[in-house]
This record gives C-alpha cells, sequence and structure tokens, in this order.
C-alpha cells in the first residue's frame, strides 16, 4: 500500500480538539491551542518591518527557529500518537519516507499548509510545494520581496531530522538542526506555489 | 420568578477541504504547540529595541479584538457579563487556559489566570522566569476591556502584575484605560 493522502486528510482533518476544564489541550506530548492564523502573521510582520534591514535575516531565523524547534517537538509527538499509526500506520511500507509523506498530509489536514513532498533524496534532500499556506495572507498587503512562510521553512527542516536525524531527543541537544530548509518560491512573493528546499545543515 | 440566562460559547468548527484551512467560528484557525508559543514570546521579549514585546501585545490584542467583536455582533451579546463570560470561555475552548474576570469597570479591569497555557508550557520548556512572560493574554485582556466599554484598541494599557512562570499561584493581569 502506498500513502493516501486523500484518505489521510479526509480523517486528520476531523480531530476536534477543544480546551478541557482547565482550558488546556494536552495532546502529542505538548500543550497546543487553536488560534486566529491573523495573530501569527501579525507578529512576524510586525518584527520584520521594525528591524533594520541588515538585521531582518536573523529575526527571519529566529521565527524559523521557532517552527523548528515546535516542529521537531510536536511532529515527534503526532508520528507517534494513536491517531498517526491507526490511519496512517497500515500504509507504511518503506521507513522513514512513507512517514515522512504521512506527515506532510497531517500538516495538510490541521490546517498548516496544504503541501506535499515533491521531491524526496533519503537522507540527503527533500523538496516540499505547498499551494495554499496561511503565511501567504499577508499578500493581501501587497507583494513581499523576501519569503516569508517562517513556519513551513522550520516544520519542514525538523520532519526531516525526525527522519534522518538520529533518535528523538526530547531535550532537543542532539537530532535536531541535523537538516536547514531554504524556502525558494512563495505565494507571499507573488508565485504561483511555496517551495521549501531542505537539505543537510552543514554549519 | 425570573430565570438565569445562560451565556454559552458557540463551536461551529469547519474545514475547507480545497484550502485545507480550519475554521472556527468563520475565523482561519490554526493549530500550534507550546514551543511555538513560547519561542514567540522569548523572541519578542527578547527584542527590547525592537518593541518586541508591544508587536506581540498589539498582535495579540488586534486579532481579539476583531473575533471577539465579530462574535458578539453576530449572537447580539451587548452586556459587560455576557461579553466577559464569551470571552472566558473562548479563552478556554481554544487551549489558552482558565481565565477569569475579578474586577470589570470603566476604568479598570482585572483578569486573573489559574492554568495558562503560555505560562505551563514555559515552564515545561524552561522552568520559569524571572518576569511575566504572557504577551498573549495581556493583548486578550485588552481587547476585552475595549471591547466591554465599547472603545477602540489601545484604549486600555494591560499589565501582567502577578505570574505563573514567576512562581506565583496566578497570573494576574492589571488595566487601566489609556
Amino acid at each position: 500500500m502506498t500513502i493516501d493522502r486523500k484518505k489521510i486528510i479526509e480523517e486528520m482533518s476531523k480531530v476536534k480538539i477543544l480546551g478541557n476544564e482547565e482550558g488546556m489541550i494536552p495532546v502529542f506530548g505538548v500543550y497546543v491551542q487553536q488560534l486566529p492564523a491573523a495573530i501569527w502573521n501579525g507578529f512576524a510582520r510586525r518584527m520584520i518591518n521594525s528591524v533594520p534591514e541588515h538585521l531582518v535575516p536573523a529575526a527571519e531565523e529566529l521565527l524559523i527557529n521557532a517552527a523548528h524547534e515546535c516542529g521537531y517537538h510536536t511532529g515527534h509527538g503526532i508520528i507517534t500518537s494513536e491517531e498517526f499509526k491507526t490511519v496512517v500506520g497500515p500504509m507504511l511500507e518503506k521507513m522513514p519516507e512513507d512517514v515522512l509523506h504521512g506527515a506532510f498530509a497531517v500538516f495538510t489536514a490541521w490546517g498548516w499548509a496544504k503541501s506535499e513532498v515533491t521531491e524526496l533524496i533519503p537522507n540527503q534532500k527533500m523538496v516540499v510545494r505547498a499551494y495554499d499556506y496561511y503565511e501567504s495572507d499577508i499578500i493581501s498587503y501587497g507583494k513581499t520581496n523576501r519569503p516569508a512562510a517562517f513556519m513551513i521553512t522550520g516544520v519542514s527542516g525538523a520532519f526531516m531530522d525526525l527522519a534522518y536525524g538520529g533518535p528523538y531527543d526530547p531535550k532537543g541537544k542532539t537530532g535536531i538542526y541535523t537538516f536547514k530548509c531554504q524556502q525558494t518560491k512563495g505565494i507571499e512573493m507573488g508565485d504561483d506555489y511555496g517551495e521549501f528546499v531542505v537539505t543537510r545543515n552543514q554549519a | 420568578m425570573s430565570q438565569e440566562k445562560k451565556i454559552e460559547f458557540e463551536v461551529d468548527r469547519r474545514f475547507d477541504p480545497v484550502k485545507s484551512r480550519h475554521f472556527l467560528n468563520g475565523v482561519c484557525t490554526v493549530l500550534h504547540c507550546h514551543h511555538y508559543a513560547t519561542l514567540y514570546s522569548q523572541l519578542a521579549l527578547d527584542a527590547v529595541n525592537f518593541n518586541g514585546a508591544d508587536h506581540l501585545v498589539e498582535a495579540s490584542e488586534d486579532t481579539f479584538y476583531e473575533v471577539l467583536n465579530s462574535y458578539y455582533l453576530n449572537k447580539g451579546a451587548t452586556t459587560a457579563e455576557e461579553k466577559v463570560e464569551i470571552a472566558r470561555q473562548y479563552w478556554q475552548a481554544v487551549g489558552m487556559g482558565l481565565i477569569q474576570f475579578t474586577g470589570v469597570g470603566k476604568f479598570e479591569i482585572l483578569a486573573e489566570m489559574e492554568y495558562s497555557h503560555l505560562d505551563e508550557g514555559w515552564l515545561k520548556k524552561w522552568g520559569g522566569s524571572k518576569k511575566p512572560v504572557n504577551l498573549f493574554t495581556v493583548g486578550f485582556v485588552a481587547a476585552v476591556a475595549a471591547l466591554v466599554n465599547e472603545k477602540p484598541v489601545r484604549s486600555f494599557r494591560v499589565t501582567e502584575t502577578k505570574s505563573l512562570v514567576c512562581g506565583d499561584e496566578k497570573s494576574e493581569f492589571k488595566g487601566v484605560a489609556a
């Protein structure tokens, strides 16, 4: 069996998450919240617009890093969850490549980005395309001259860490940052889709 | 005999399969974890020279002002009691914690949190902080204060005066009219 994206998206998009009596959502080994996309875009834009030009790459890197850590820990929680095992588990044949394809189907189902892996060289490189994502909504203020999908960039790198970076480290001291991701296209820049290229981190 | 009206925040969830987006009461939402929220907060707090904390508070205030105002208009919530109760239930539903508005007036608003996504996440990730860190809720309380008083955003200046991450039993927020 190969990864059935349509089925995964259909099943995983139905997962209902609401705060418990303490207003908390403890799932997948982390606390989760479900906030309007506008708050994340709003803060990222304000930060990028407030720093001098020479510090823009550094500010972007910090936003990407937040997503990289989030993707590493939450991603691990997702791919080891009962929901993932139930829905995606029976489709897994080639490891860890099928897990990566499945993870991006979940990524899509949860509303992070309508995305898929379009190229994968095991242990070396992955290319992801995103055809719709909330970070591109900033185009409503006009096209950007730099890529701005910091969340997808960070999480894509983290997913390759989980696949090929060695055993998961809950403290995030090893295993994470073995890959880095560069966004090469973006809807927010006027492209038809976002493109993200993940390669081994040589640093 | 009068009957007490029960105020209930209604949750209408939809998934758009074409764009692969989730909507909560018509607002595009996204699931994120405490790592993401705390790292964004840390970034905001560290960016002292670039008003990072103000940026996060204002992004929060603007976002929740619009979300709550739209809901209030849609459901016909007009009284202060209705508005704060809906805000409390909203914060709980989206996983941000348990907030209680303990004082709501024309010139002042007080709120406290016994459970907080941001603080619990911060404690889990870093163990504590010497200063309060919950900028998301500071903005949220400012939005609620403005809406209750039918004022625009930036009408209240909110400060977190006690904090779970600092070892206090509850986080406390105090807002005063700007």
